[in-house]
């Protein structure tokens, strides 16, 4: 393969190109209640390639590789149209040449498993969960995405790599009276099977949860201090902060690269932050970006000074800061865009006691339940909580969102726990400018932390 | 008859092939500067086959694939009880949404559109770090199967959106146009954004308590997300929806009318058939606040004892593409305009909020008619907009908060997912400055 891309660059005028194939195989099953909605065992492939020229940059997502030469052809003709326009030209930071092949070698390997298996164990938690009279319903799925990439580049990068990730995820819902409510779960996280086995016991808990919020109240509006599980807190730095350290959200931003710049007091001493895809038991771990890039650990907050961004070989050039391995796409139909590898917040030193009895009025908020952002401004939703009074906590919550500006709420946060976790699940959506990407190779982890002030949404 | 079919015929009980093609060439703008151009060619292909009654998918990159119609039996043989049957339609309403001209378009032709879009806006707002983004598409789709469906629709599409983040916060303001056909600058959307970037120069929080809301086209989300998850066959068969057993009743307030219109001629989200190959209508949802139907799809369709809809769609709030099997969906819904210029809603408020978005739809509990996102608008005080919402939130339940409507606008506007007007909310749960 590596061969036949590189013919495409044969008759190529351009100042750089590059080409990334890819044959994806992707095993899903789904369970919804009682019923087996989904089974499908698939395999698709596709290219996408990126020209350079005169400035400009041009890109293109195809299905037919025959088709691969004429596409680079007109790829650049539009990079020129684009260099026209253009008062400043578009360069790229020089990149090591990377050569080789980059396989992964799991521990249990979930492609050597038969369809049978793997459905059998996914009904075998599904019927855990459908035990629970209080249940109603479940969204119960594995997934299971397999990738083999072979890239290549002008500067010389010929590499082949590999991404694995699978996993076990769903909704357990429950209904009392009128009163429906949900609670998350999530195993797995990267390319070992193993890790979907046996956890009989963690799904129990999860129900439990899930019955105790029919008892729950709504959460009430306000301004709070509040104490975030690591769940919560790894999806807080990576919704509120960790796009902001991806530079091509900054890139074309002057008020915000202006806000951004290194050796920025960002938080207080206590906050250190870092992305990591080295880290290859964490959904977001990788060798090697989609630009042919080594991936490697990045500190983006040490002490709460802003010292290091996430960044392209285009992005890296125009900011004058070092390569940090983070340009990704989902699949062939998308171009890679800058994305937070396994980001998660450095262990602190408190304890989780000693922040709940730091606060007289306020909540502790458990389980990430989605969020968003645009710029500075965040909104993220907990899927329980409960109430803090005088130290101590107090009865359980639901319904809660939870929304806050960036810096602020940075600066807000006074305590680090000292019990740093990964979330088995990552994901997260990102367009950059193109269509959403939806990746599930995305990982994050954070300690308990305390926030003095976030404003929560509430019905009362 | 495609080869796939003809061999699925001999192979299996039921097939159902979903073919897309699309072309699309997208010109980017960042900071008044181009900054990209992106030209796609792609196809995608799902097989659905039923066998001994078990249901299977599997999908590649075209119908002729060799592994496609193993694999999807082999998928079939694990799969669960299919419970209903493909479609059988040849026959669609006509629908009109393709022009030759938008299917010409150059990336220099788009271009010289978003040039246009800049050159007016610059001579106003040179401060600003304008954004635009066009794209023109030719999308094909294909819907066949052994029971003798077969539907191949053709659309085009221009979009143009545009605007600029807010300076020194993370929001902007963004405004958006599409058609089947090739359009000029669009004078009164670039005004619009133009009065509204300058009214986000002054941030301000409102008080916390309840407060008048007016939805702008764009926040319409805020209604029809958690309607569309309450009213899908699905969440009926489940018995997770609020709606269920509700046709007949008043679940909004009688001013609102809510149509899902995949028939409306001209318009991009037109469809004569759905991703199952089954008829596409105008489908009224909601008439003056009574519920009338549900969405339904093959499945919950065959669960719950009735016709599909025609509302089988490759698409849900997370998840779009081939991929993806069919869930009851809405293809474009409309909300009928009333009398009242927005002007004169914004002028009746002593205090309130228009709300051009949200974040956080979906975090909230939408499925049940909750929500409660960070706003994204502005404040209204006497009559007039104070500045742009800062750290607020809104929160309610569509089946309660919006059953008290003072007024809905005579304009009508784009909104995500169809067309909606101005809508008056007596009042929500505002969380703004500190209360406690």
């Amino acid at each position: 393969m590596r061969e036949t891309l590189l013919d495409v660059f044969t008759a190529v005028d351009a100042d750089y190109a590059d080409i990334r194939y890819e044959e994806n195989k992707k095993t899903v099953i789904s369970y919804e209640g009682r019923e087996l909605r989904k089974i499908a065992s698939y395999t698709t492939s596709g290219g996408h390639l990126r020209a350079y020229a005169d400035g400009g940059k041009a890109i293109s997502s195809f299905t037919d590789l025959k088709r691969a030469g004429s596409i680079a052809q007109a790829s650049i003709a539009s990079a020129k149209l684009i260099a026209k326009h253009r008062d400043k030209q578009l360069q790229l930071a020089d990149a090591p040449v990377v050569t080789g092949t980059f396989l992964l070698s799991p521990k249990k390997d979930p492609r050597t498993l038969s369809l049978k298996e793997k459905k059998e164990l996914l009904a075998h938690y599904n019927t855990i969960i459908l035990a629970e009279p209080k249940v109603i319903t479940t969204v119960c799925e594995y997934d299971e995405f397999y990738s083999h990439r072979t890239f290549v580049n002008t500067d010389g990068t010929a590499v082949e790599y590999e991404l694995l990730i699978v996993n076990i995820a769903g909704l357990i819902v429950v209904k009392e009276a009128d009163l429906v409510q949900q609670v998350r779960f999530a195993f797995g996280g990267n390319d070992d099977y193993s890790k979907l086995l046996n956890r009989e016991e963690d799904l129990e808990k999860r129900i439990a949860r899930a019955c105790e919020l029919l008892g729950a109240e709504p959460a009430k509006a306000g301004v709070y201090p509040v104490v975030l599980d690591p769940d919560e807190a790894s999806v807080f730095i990576h919704e509120a902060f960790g796009h902001l350290s991806e530079a091509d959200g900054l890139q074309n931003n002057p008020s915000f690269r202006e806000k951004l710049q290194m050796g920025t007091v960002l938080g207080n001493p206590v906050l250190n932050v870092s992305d990591d895809p080295h880290l290859l038991d964490y959904p977001g771990g990788y060798l090697i970006d989609d630009e042919g890039v080594r991936g490697c650990r990045t500190r983006l907050i040490k002490e709460g000074v802003l010292t290091g961004r996430l960044h392209s070989r285009e992005t890296a050039a125009e900011f004058g800061e070092p390569l940090s391995g983070n340009m990704r796409a989902v699949d062939a139909h998308f171009t890679p865009i800058i994305r937070m590898s396994n980001i998660f917040i450095d262990p602190g030193e408190s304890s989780f006691e000693e922040m709940v009895a730091s606060i007289d009025d306020g909540y502790y908020l458990v389980g990430a339940k989605g969020g968003q952002t645009s710029g500075d401004q965040f909104s993220f939703g907990a899927q329980w909580g409960y109430r803090i009074v005088n130290g101590r906590l107090g009865s359980m919550v639901r319904d809660i969102n939870m929304s806050g500006e960036l810096f602020s709420t940075l600066q807000a946060i006074t305590m680090v726990g000292n019990d740093l976790l990964f979330s088995e699940r990552g994901g997260c959506g990102k367009g950059g400018g193109g269509p959403m990407q939806l990746n599930r190779k995305s990982g994050k982890g954070a300690p308990h932390i305390k926030v003095d002030t976030v404003t929560i949404g509430g019905t009362e | 008859m495609t080869d796939l079919i003809k061999l699925a015929t001999s192979q299996v009980d039921q097939a159902e092939l979903y073919w897309h093609r699309e072309h699309k060439i997208d010109v980017r703008y960042e900071n008044y500067t181009l900054q990209r151009i992106s030209e796609n060619d792609l196809s995608s292909a799902a097989l659905r086959v039923i066998d001994k009654r078990r249901i299977g998918l599997s999908c590649g990159i075209a119908p002729d694939r060799a592994e496609f119609l193993e694999e999807a039996k082999a998928a079939a043989q694990y799969g669960g009880k299919a419970g209903f049957s493909f479609s059988t339609t040849r026959k669609f309403p006509i629908v009109t949404a393709y022009d030759d001209n938008t299917a010409a378009q150059t990336s220099q032709e788009l271009v010289l559109l978003c040039e246009a879009v800049k050159e007016r806006i610059a001579r106003a707002r040179p401060d600003i770090a304008l954004l635009i983004q066009c794209q023109a598409s030719t999308e094909q789709i294909t819907v066949e199967t052994t029971d003798g469906a077969f539907g191949d629709h053709r659309f085009t599409k221009l979009a143009l959106s545009f605007g600029a983040p807010i300076k020194g916060a993370g929001i902007g303001v963004y405004k958006h146009k599409t058609s089947i056909s090739p359009f000029g600058a669009p004078e009164e959307l670039v005004e619009e954004f133009l009065e509204w970037y300058g009214w986000t120069e002054q941030a301000s929080t409102p008080r916390t308590g309840r407060l008048p809301v007016i939805l702008a086209p764009e926040a319409s989300l805020l209604l029809t997300l958690p309607l569309c998850a309450g009213l899908s066959g699905e969440a009926i068969v489940k018995k997770t929806s609020p709606l269920t057993k509700r046709v007949g009743e008043t679940i909004l307030s009688d001013k609102l009318t809510i149509i899902d219109d995949l028939l409306r001629p001209g318009d991009p989200q037109s469809r004569p058939f759905d991703d199952e190959g089954v008829p596409c209508q105008t489908l009224v949802l909601v008439e003056n606040g009574l519920l009338r139907t549900y969405l339904l799809d093959l499945h919950s369709a065959a669960k719950l004892k009735k016709a599909s809809t025609g509302n089988g769609f490759k698409r849900s709030l997370f998840a779009s593409g081939t991929e993806v099997p069919p869930r009851p969906w809405p293809g474009h819904l409309v909300i009928k305009p009333g009398q009242t210029p927005y002007r004169e809603m914004i002028a009746a408020l002593e205090e309130g909020i228009l709300l051009t978005g949200g974040m956080g739809f979906h975090s909230g509990n939408y499925t049940q008619g909750v929500f409660a996102v960070q706003a994204l608008g502005f404040h209204i005080v006497d009559g007039k907009v104070r500045g742009r919402l800062d750290r607020t939130m809104v929160a309610g339940t569509i089946y309660q908060d919006l059953l008290d409507i003072r007024a809905l606008s005579k304009e009508q506007r784009e909104s995500p997912g169809g067309l909606a007007p101005y809508i008056l909310v007596d009042s929500l749960q505002v969380a703004g400055a500190r209360k406690r």
